[in-house]
């Protein structure tokens, strides 16, 4: 856990002495459990901010709704900064107008996993220093381990610390580890084709196109989503299995070499559905067959935006 | 099932270079084969595919210029690395691979269309309808189109 003053000390500081106009981090939210973004102003309004594990909104989703040459102070962890150097790469924004105030990611809380033991009523939320999580509730109270409720993204993280940030608040933590992250997308591609339809079709199909997945990703800036295209209309607009699926199947798609496999998706969306088992697998390949990580290194265009011939060895038999 | 399986061909319109194979595929492609040819392969985006396999193909086949070829350069090579990840990805999903095939073509085959046509038809048959994905309503059921 980062230091509190130390982080709000810093926001201050860039508000006053000019460097940026606005700081985007937490405020804390209607309940304990839900810490909600929020955009300071002036020194006195830092004062509110909050940092905890369970903020867990992509706040680099908000980047591309402000004007582009506004000077943005951004709280970023390590998916965060990813994202917004993949941002920068397309051109959303300039990397010289943001200031980027980086805190090693110790993981997001999953708060559907404290509900499900504590029940609805949260009163509140400690983190203690031990690596457990103190939850009041009106049924009581509960000591949690902290690695048993991560987000199940945060829980396979390989890239947790910022990796441009301006300045680093805390210390760093140590790399995780890629083969852990396969696991589960192996697991998954090891099983019999009818099973892994199965799987789709139960959670594609739960869906009721509201679209939370898409506002909570900060890739998804499109001005004119595929699904609100009308002619041609690319895929039922519905909640017809086929309309179900066929937004599953682009969305993810579309995030091909640009995911930083964050988790917003999974955790803003209403239903529970399962979205990384089809986002993983396509950051997985763009690892394996081009060695890409998104984010990592802003220079570097990723795979989909790019061509060389040494491809053709691939393709052609 | 029926036994003729719905086969989708995108197709190149410079990869047929032989006139007598593009009237074929323009004038005598069988009925169960729909046909869209397009300026380049690079035209092709992977929503064209999803269009294709949610319309109720049961394969579908991508013709192209061999690498080095294309008419503008690089359309094959670019496209290819986003088609051939598509249809992996489909596979993860349940449409599997080898209903997806990819052919590129040189300017000097010629006659070829027709025979892998008729292998990928064989191979399709094979392989059965594809029912693990769901398909569009049609449009005399109010579907969006097709």
């Amino acid at each position: 856990m980062p230091d509190l003053d130390a982080l709000k000390a810093e926001a201050k500081r860039v508000l006053d002495e000019g460097i940026v106009e606005i700081v985007i981090g937490f405020k804390a939210g209607d309940t304990p459990l839900h810490p909600q973004p929020a955009f300071f102003r002036s020194a006195a309004e830092v004062d509110q901010l909050v940092y905890g594990a369970l903020c867990q909104n992509n706040l680099a989703t908000y980047l591309t709704r402000q004007p582009k040459t506004q000077k943005i102070g951004m709280l970023v962890r390590g998916c965060e900064n990813r994202s917004i150097n993949a941002l920068a790469f397309e051109g959303q924004h300039a990397r010289e107008n943001l200031y980027l105030i980086g805190i090693p990611c110790e993981g997001i809380i999953d708060w559907r996993k404290i509900v499900e033991q504590t029940g609805e009523e949260v009163i509140s939320v400690v983190e203690q220093s031990d690596n457990t999580i103190l939850v009041e509730a009106m049924s009581g109270y509960y000591t949690l381990e902290k690695a048993s409720v991560l987000h199940e993204s945060c829980a396979r993280c390989i890239h947790p610390n910022p990796v441009s940030a301006d300045v680093v608040i805390g210390e760093p933590l140590p790399e995780g580890n890629p083969a852990m992250a396969r696991e589960k997308v192996e697991a998954f591609a090891g099983l019999p084709t009818q099973e892994r339809t199965a799987w789709f079709r139960q959670e594609a199909e739960r869906c009721i196109r509201c679209y939370a997945c898409r506002e909570a990703c900060p890739m998804c800036y499109c001005e004119e989503c595929f699904v609100d295209h009308i002619t041609p209309r690319w895929t039922e607009s519905g909640t017809t299995p086929a309309g179900m699926q066929g937004w599953h199947i682009v969305r993810a798609f579309h995030q091909t070499g640009r995911c930083t496999s964050c988790g917003a998706c999974e955790r803003a969306c209403p239903m529970d559905i399962k979205m990384t088992y089809l986002t993983e697998k396509l950051n997985d390949d763009m690892r394996q067959k081009y060695g890409f990580e998104v984010g990592m290194d802003p220079t570097v265009p990723p795979p989909f935006s790019t061509v060389t011939l040494d491809d053709k060895s691939r393709f052609v038999i | 099932m029926s036994e003729t399986p719905n086969l989708v061909l995108f197709q190149c319109q410079w990869c047929l270079f032989a006139p007598a194979d593009q009237e074929w595929v323009d004038t005598q492609l069988p009925e169960n084969i729909h046909h869209a040819k397009v300026p380049c392969t690079g035209r092709i985006n992977p929503l064209y595919l999803l269009n294709a396999v949610q319309g109720g193909a049961d394969g579908v086949m991508v013709s192209g210029c061999l690498p080095e070829q294309c008419h503008f350069k690089t359309g094959n090579i670019a496209a290819r690395r986003q088609l051939d990840e598509f249809s992996d990805y489909l596979d993860h999903i349940g449409y599997e691979q080898d209903r997806i095939r990819f052919l590129w073509l040189d300017l000097q085959d010629r006659g070829i269309i027709q025979k892998e046509l008729a292998a990928f038809e064989a191979q399709i048959t094979a392989l059965g309808p594809a029912r693990n994905l769901a398909t569009r309503a049609a449009q005399k059921a109010g579907g969006a189109n097709a």
